[in-house]
């Protein structure tokens, strides 16, 4: 992939992981919400997993939560960080997303718990996934999207644009329509991708930027500026973000949209969508309704179409 | 002070080693005990294990002298 197509500084993000593992703790409150969640929809799932992979596993919380259930083996954590792969249980391997060391057909299960949106090419990704999976395994993540910090977003463009220069402070996050799109063209089968809001509040902009440091996912696009932000410029986004979105206690909001995808890899005898037109009842019966014929749409200048004999 | 003994390096999971393969060109690995390595023949890049961690990131690989 050229530069030019890279969004994300996957080496910046990896020492950031590093750096701040220590911190992650205190501010992993999003990724122990989306462990629940995974679980949660895996607990649901009729199926056995006898190996399992937590693909950005941070601390392997997610494993942890998954390894817990009935239905599942052993989980193996695959982290980009070395010093967060030190904290998984093991056995834990340090690997990219975006280049996976693991065998076609290998795994049974993959989950991932908010990492795939710093990835650049996450096409690539999911089919590196699929193809790791053995058939008819499931592969469930969630990852943050596009409305994730819209808040911030719109505050810091504001602030800088008015100093003559904005640049991207906030990475661009998956939208949830490309992703399910993503999923089916990358192979899986039966794929379904759903959303969940979650608003956050802060006592200050300088509390949500900590958050979001802490959770290592401060700013890693490559076409960031190298400048830090000065302190005008974040006092006139704090100002700026208060007037539009704060709250009536003295507080700031913060959105944090995750997205969660699903899907199979595709087996035979696997429950798939019936050929069209091979239907064996017809819808207008069940909806006790009268059927028209496709073009009889209403107010549709029908004559014209006809042909003149 | 006195250097803590070493502890003996701890050995990577026999059930991840069997499914790793090169994050370059995915083929096999060879595990090198002794230098606690997996090799890669086609990539020509050892990546360590360290504290049985296997580190699969071509930029942490050892490059192999061609032959």
């Amino acid at each position: 992939m050229t530069d030019q197509a890279r969004l994300f500084d996957r080496p910046l993000l990896r020492r950031r992981r590093d750096r701040f593992a220590a911190k992650f703790r205190h501010h992993d409150f999003l990724f122990a919400h989306c462990a629940e969640e995974i679980a949660g929809r895996l607990q649901a799932v009729l199926h056995e997993f006898p190996l399992c992979l937590d693909l950005g596993a941070h601390r392997g919380d997610l494993g942890r939560a998954v390894s817990a259930l009935p239905n599942i083996g052993q989980v193996i954590y695959g982290e980009l960080s070395e010093v967060l792969a030190r904290h998984c249980p093991s056995p834990a391997v340090v690997c990219d997303e975006e280049c996976l060391p693991f065998a076609d057909a290998s795994l049974d299960l993959v989950v991932s718990g908010l990492s795939l949106h710093h990835v650049n090419d996450l096409p690539g990704a999911l089919i590196q996934i699929r193809r790791a999976l053995k058939p008819d395994g499931l592969f469930l993540a969630a990852m943050l999207g596009g409305a994730t910090l819209s808040e911030l977003r719109e505050a810091l463009l504001i602030a800088e644009s008015e100093e003559g220069g904005a640049s991207p402070r906030v990475a661009p996050f998956a939208d949830i329509r490309e992703a399910g799109a993503l999923l089916q063209r990358s192979g899986f089968a039966l794929p379904v991708a759903d959303t969940e809001s979650l608003t956050v509040s802060y006592r200050s902009l300088r509390d949500l930027l900590n958050e979001i440091r802490g959770m290592g996912a401060a700013n890693v696009l490559l076409e960031r500026k190298r400048a830090p932000l000065l302190r005008r410029t974040l006092n006139r986004a704090e100002a700026i973000y208060r007037e539009r979105f704060g709250l009536s206690d003295g507080r700031i909001p913060a959105t944090f949209e995750i997205v969660y995808l699903s899907g199979w890899s595709p087996a035979p005898g696997q429950q798939k969508p019936l050929r069209p037109g091979s239907a064996q009842h017809r819808l207008a019966d069940a909806l006790h309704t009268e059927e028209s014929a496709a073009g009889d749409k209403a107010g549709f200048p029908r004559r014209k179409l006809d042909k003149e004999e | 002070m006195p250097d803590a003994p070493k502890r003996p390096e701890p050995a990577p999971d026999p059930k991840l080693l069997e499914i790793l393969v090169c994050p370059l060109t995915k083929t096999t690995l060879d595990y090198d005990a002794a230098r606690q390595e997996l090799i890669s023949r086609a990539a020509r890049l050892a990546y360590p294990i360290r504290d049985g961690i296997p580190i699969m990131l071509p930029d942490e690989a050892r490059k192999l002298d061609a032959d």
